[in-house]
């Protein structure tokens, strides 16, 4: 790498810092109304309807066909495998019983967005 | 291989040994793949269908090894404790009771033509061990509600529908004259159609639908015990021997095929036609998987 | 022609003139639109019914055509695009759902 590409990529990664900076107050309280968004989403039977199959913590008479959403965070460590995971499970495994959310077009992908923040949050 | 290279797990390998075991390994990981094509070839090929229910028989027993087969025609009750003490309590003034009667009044009230149902089943009304049955010469399967039918336009009458309405008590009184007789679903080897339906009924089954993406094995197989909200879902075994059944959910008595629509329903799937082609190989296909299980219809279920 | 009727003919034909301009001219600038909903709802049915054809249509679409077709009724194009455009996807997955599965495959949960 030349000594000029480094100064490159120095500069670059301080503009992504700055833009961090700047972004990060507005980012968080976005963040938490996404987040109650995508509890709306989990809870509603008509969309995400999670608790048909899912426990959840304040979720009221869940079923236990798929596994209690606990420990997300060290479950799915990677957030794009959580999303996939809720777009289209049978990916993974093909006799999956989980609804393929994004595929089948039950959620739209911005409720899919919104609810895996509030899911990675369990 | 040598008797001598077999001691896998001694420390003091010859090294034409360690060759020799490198062949082995490599030979055996191609019998290995061998062996899991086999296997694939194996499940693509066509079950008979006693192999079917001794899957079906076997699974169920391996997942609720403490419920004996003659606690399946009870469905969820056979494996939901909390949810069989409400039943037990319902069955001690059975909602489908009024049905009965209901349908003995139809059974003994001549059509028009003077004719009875006695007329179409010579048997008399508790004959529902007999179906589902294939019909040769009509080439397709006849459940008793389609053979209920089938005698009142012979007999000039209108035919009934097949969900709700005034089937359900007729049918509910020829299920309760059939207590006790057991599950025996044949399927003719004179007529390959009949191997075919049958084969079309499993297909159905297993085949996922509806914007949810279940197959009736997702949930009656895959998932069986589990629940869904607070439902215990079914096992298949016992699916068909109790029907009519009074539901608390409709508030009344319906059909097997009503509840295949609401099944689909359930799902998103679009529901075939009651007494259609499709639901009635299902008929067939569920049915079988009963054999050997005592009919004790009509039924009543949450 | 009877010249004493002229007047009362001359006085119809201006009504008619008046009364059909604006309607004619009212076609003629939500044609374009109009017509790509009628296009699009078409291709929402052709879908559903493909998706019929192998046994797996969905319930949701049929009732998104059917929103699509009131919301066309009542001018509403853009939501009708929308409405005919997702029964129109629906019925594409349903139709792979359906064909994918020509084969039966027995799931590994099922052992033999």
């Amino acid at each position: 790498m030349t000594i000029s590409r480094i100064r490159l990529a120095q500069a670059a990664s301080g503009l992504v810092l700055l833009g961090t900076c700047l972004v990060a107050p507005a980012g968080a309280s976005e963040g938490s109304s996404v987040v109650e968004e995508g509890k709306g989403i989990a809870f509603s039977r008509s969309k995400g309807n999670c608790l048909a199959c899912h426990m959840i913590e304040g979720g009221e008479s869940p079923g236990n066909l798929g596994p209690p959403l606990i420990a997300m965070k060290a479950r799915y460590p990677d957030k794009a495998k959580l999303r996939a995971q809720i777009w289209d499970a049978t990916t993974v495994n093909p006799d999956s019983a989980m609804v393929p959310f994004g595929l089948h077009r039950v959620l739209t992908e911005e409720e899919i967005d919104k609810l895996v923040e509030y899911v990675w949050t369990l | 291989m040598s008797g001598h290279c077999d001691g896998g797990l001694r420390s003091n390998i010859e090294p034409n040994c360690l060759e020799k075991r490198e062949i082995m390994k490599k030979t055996l990981n191609k019998m290995a793949i061998l062996l899991l094509l086999g296997g694939v070839v194996f499940t693509a090929q066509a079950t008979t269908p006693e192999e079917d229910r001794a899957a079906f028989v076997k699974h169920y027993k391996f997942r609720f090894p403490d419920v004996p087969m003659e606690e399946y025609p009870n469905g969820a009750y056979a494996i939901d404790k909390i949810g069989r003490e409400n039943w037990e309590a319902i069955e001690e003034f059975p909602p489908y009771e009024p049905f009965i009667d209901e349908g003995q009044e139809m059974w003994d009230t001549s059509f028009a033509n003077g004719k009875t149902y006695k007329d179409c089943f010579s048997d008399g009304p508790g004959v529902a061990s007999q179906y589902p049955r294939w019909d040769k010469k009509q080439g397709m399967v006849i459940t008793m509600a389609l053979a209920i039918n089938q005698c009142r336009e012979a007999n000039g009458e209108k035919a009934l529908k097949y969900k709700k309405g005034p089937i359900v008590p007729l049918l509910a009184y020829m299920a309760f004259e059939s207590r006790g007789q057991v599950t025996n679903v044949v399927i003719p080897e004179d007529d390959p159609r009949a191997m075919e339906a049958y084969e079309k009924g499993k297909k159905f089954y297993f085949t996922r639908r509806g914007q949810l993406n279940f197959s009736c094995a997702t949930c009656h197989v895959q998932n069986t015990g589990l629940k869904v909200r607070t439902e215990v879902l079914s096992p298949s075994l016992g699916h068909t021997t109790h029907w009519p059944v009074y539901r608390s959910k409709w508030g009344t008595a319906g059909t097997l095929h009503r509840r295949f629509t609401g099944c689909n329903r359930n799902i998103r799937a679009k529901p075939m036609k009651a007494q259609g082609e499709q639901y009635r190989n299902l008929e067939y296909f569920l049915t079988y998987l009963s054999n050997g299980l005592e009919l004790n219809g009509p039924g009543a279920r949450k | 022609m009877n010249m004493r009727r002229l007047p009362s003919v001359i006085l119809l034909a201006v009504i008619m003139a008046v009364v059909a301009a604006p309607t004619v001219a009212a076609d003629a600038a939500m044609d374009p639109k109009a017509a790509e909903v009628m296009k699009q709802i078409d291709a929402a049915e052709a879908a559903r019914k493909k998706a019929a054809s192998v046994e797996s249509e969905w319930t949701t679409t049929g009732k998104l055509i059917k929103k699509a077709r009131a919301a066309e009724s009542k001018g509403d194009y853009d939501k009708a695009l929308g409405l005919a455009k997702e029964a129109r996807l629906q019925g594409e997955i349903a139709y792979q759902q359906g064909a994918s599965q020509s084969e039966l495959r027995i799931p590994a949960y099922l052992k033999y």
